[in-house]
């Protein structure tokens, strides 16, 4: 297999909420002990507000992506929307978001669903579209309102936010395609029946058969397959459902604290599910050089992982400030108490 | 020779852990197969399976025929037994009583439990049908509510605070490095006890057993010299049952417990410190209890000697070696044969004799067991 794809990261955006609220907080109320939320590594969580959405988060990073990129909209082929939380449950959200930003009608354009790698599942397609040349510019967007049953364990950290990505020509590219590797299996973690306002899961699946095989083996699998190995990467992302599985995973697989550490978002942000792992990636690329070399590796229930090799270019210098950035969204906060969060997250039931 | 004595000849175990991709099947099939390949061809008379939850999370009755087919040791009867917690060691007692009476020459007593295929509020279900329904599991009582009602009892009665009662999981943890089939095998201490998760004030999570998955296989027959190795005779078997913990007079003592260790001690003349003991510790309180009881050191003062004890769960106990439900009390056997013959991992001692004890619940119901090396 020959090392680099024709493919590359051409923009990027991302978009937070500026409402956060305490995990103590929430943990207080539901009798967590507080252990528990120092365990995970969790300190807040975005919450998104009464009129925001999947598709509106989705839409403001898109739109950051595409400004980033420089590119005219009408060069735009395909729009991927990755999230389980899309505000119909029949009709798509892209359209929505593509509208909004003008893209041309002669497009493909999907809501995709694989719990939190959705998003990342629309990277690969967007590999295939653009190194075949059926597009030029291929749309990623990863957003979530995360729901989470008030009280379970996973309210700590089911949090908002969005990120997008346009895929196109390595030439103009931030950061080119290296590699990659996906691992699924039929893993049964986390789901959402039909009709459930709230995702179940099953405990310690989440864990070891789930998170941790899945990216061990697409980590794995990349380095593998392409000779790389942990010390040939300076940055590494993965999925954070919390603050604690992408530290302990990738210290497993033999990466450094300090390679982890300037993706990991979700001590302050929460599990934003399919804007998780590509939040991460918007905060490396903002700080990161020509040359250096990023691991992206996404996690979804059901269950799934997608590592990606990423090269950064001489472009990311002039692009990182022409949006705005993750850093300027990680400060810029307001604290809500419980009673607002559950306002916001229209979690009581009004006729 | 067949005698009317019954002898523990052979066993095998697999580590307690989460078995995410190997059902109860391909756990028994993994301990029996290693088993055989220990004492090669012997007809096998009885298979008996211990197992507590096959009908509650397995969908699975008459699951001892169902293994039995599995193996292929059709048309062998078979038998499942269950008796709460106690199950393990209830197997044992009835393949000795099986030989005994001259029903069986050898029989093969397996325990198997599945405990992680569903979340802990599914698991805990079922958990508290140990307890009686109508009188206290109906009120949201569980085991762990009143093991904690005990561990306060014993703090006021004899003055300890809570670091003081961390030893005994401190202790086991040490154990269970040593043991190759352990499920938590990493050093604690009091420290991280005390600030572990709160289960039911004052237990905590470092104070329980965890939940796993196991499986583990005994071989009796009343032939000690048809395998290769040292064996060891079962001399005594003891069970009782007791009254429910809103009955009892004093909260503090195992009123089943002691008949099981006044039967086992009755006729021999031991020096406990010189017998390999296995104790029943679902609970850290629990464990300084049984002690208590078998008369290892005097009433409450069993924390302050724990960190001298060298002859008690060797393996780590129910605390560190785990407490697959069914499969515990077979595998406390299958622990002390190992140690008093060809060693659990580099664990091996000399000693003549090893005590072996299983209870459910709050000591609703206890068993016991003897056994004596045989070169002894």
């Amino acid at each position: 297999m020959g090392r680099g794809l024709p493919v590359g990261i051409v923009g990027w955006g991302a978009y937070i909420p500026r409402y956060r609220i305490k995990i103590l907080e929430i943990a207080s109320l539901w009798g967590f002990d507080p252990q528990l939320v120092k365990s995970l590594n969790i300190e807040e969580k975005a919450v998104a507000n009464v009129d925001e959405d999947a598709t509106t988060m989705g839409w403001y990073a898109a739109r950051s992506a595409i400004t980033r990129a420089g590119i005219d909209v009408s060069e735009v082929g395909a729009i991927f929307v990755g999230t389980e939380s899309k505000p119909y449950a029949v009709k798509p959200s892209a359209t929505i978001i593509a509208d909004a930003l003008n893209l041309p009608n002669k497009k493909l354009a999907s809501d995709l669903e694989f719990a939190c790698r959705a998003a990342g599942e629309a990277i690969r397609i967007s590999l295939g579209l653009v190194s075949s040349g059926m597009v030029k510019y291929s749309l990623v967007v990863g957003s979530d309102t995360a729901q989470a049953n008030p009280g379970d364990v996973l309210e700590l950290t089911a949090a908002s936010g969005a990120a997008a990505y346009v895929i196109g020509p390595k030439e103009s590219s931030v950061a080119y395609f290296e590699g990659y590797y996906t691992y699924i299996s039929d893993t049964p973690d986390f789901w959402r029946r039909d009709g459930s306002p709230y995702p179940l899961h099953g405990e310690i699946f989440t864990d070891e058969p789930a998170y941790f095989t899945h990216i061990v083996n697409a980590v794995k699998g990349l380095m593998r397959e392409y000779s790389l190995k942990p010390e040939d990467f300076d940055y590494v992302v993965f999925h954070q459902p919390n603050g604690r599985f992408p530290l302990k995973v990738g210290l497993e697989l033999g990466f450094t604290e300090a390679k982890i550490l300037p993706g990991l978002l979700n001590p302050w942000v929460g599990n934003t599910y399919n804007a998780a792992a590509l939040l991460g990636l918007a905060r490396v690329l903002e700080e990161s050089k020509p040359g250096q070399r990023i691991l992206l590796a996404t996690f979804g229930s059901g269950a799934g992982s997608d590592a990606f090799s990423l090269v950064v270019t001489d472009e990311v210098k002039s692009k990182v400030d022409k949006a705005v950035k993750v850093t300027d969204m990680l400060m810029n906060k307001v604290y809500i108490d419980y009673g607002r969060y559950v306002k916001f997250r229209k979690l009581l039931v009004r006729v | 020779m067949s005698s009317n004595n019954v002898y523990v000849i052979a066993s095998s175990m697999v580590r307690v852990s989460r078995y995410f991709s190997k059902s109860y099947k391909d756990l028994v099939i993994d301990v029996v197969n290693e088993l055989t390949s220990s004492v090669g061809s012997i007809d096998i008379d009885y298979l008996i399976v211990s197992n507590v939850f096959s009908d509650s999370i397995l969908e699975q009755l008459d699951i001892s025929t169902i293994l039995a087919q599995e193996l292929g040791l059709t048309p062998k009867p078979t038998l499942r037994v269950e008796t709460g917690e106690s199950s393990g060691l209830t197997a044992i007692t009835q393949g000795y009583s099986l030989i005994k009476s001259g029903i069986a020459d050898t029989v093969l007593v397996v325990g198997v439990e599945k405990c992680s295929e569903f979340p802990t509020p599914t698991m805990n279900k079922h958990f508290i049908k140990f307890l009686d329904y109508e009188v206290e599991s109906i009120y949201g009582l569980s085991i762990v509510n009143e093991v904690s009602l005990l561990m306060k009892m014993y703090m006021r009665k004899y003055g300890y605070g809570r670091d003081d009662l961390s030893s005994w999981s401190v202790k086991m943890h040490s154990n269970a490095l040593k043991n190759p089939y352990a499920q938590l095998r990493f050093l604690i201490t009091k420290e991280q006890v005390v600030r572990s998760q709160v289960v039911s004030d004052p237990i905590r999570l470092l104070d329980m057993y965890p939940v796993g998955d196991g499986a583990s296989a005994v071989l009796l027959s009343n032939r000690g010299d048809i395998v290769n190795n040292e064996v060891l005779e079962i001399v005594e078997i003891a069970q009782a049952t007791s009254q429910p913990l809103n009955l009892r007079e004093d909260l503090l003592s195992l009123p089943a417990t002691k008949t099981v260790f006044n039967k086992l001690l009755s006729k021999s003349k031991l020096d406990l410190n010189d017998v390999i003991i296995e104790v029943h510790d679902s609970y850290s309180i629990l464990g300084y209890l049984i002690i208590e009881e078998l008369g290892l050191v005097e009433r409450g003062r069993a924390p302050s000697i724990i960190d001298d004890l060298d002859n008690v769960n060797l393996s780590g106990g129910l605390k560190a070696r785990g407490h697959p439900i069914g499969a515990t009390g077979v595998y406390q056997v299958a622990e002390v044969f190992k140690i008093m013959t060809t060693g659990l991992g580099d664990i091996r001692r000399d000693s003549c004799w090893g005590l072996i004890h299983n209870m459910s619940a709050v000591d609703n119901n206890s068993v016991g067991v003897l056994v004596r090396r045989c070169s002894c």
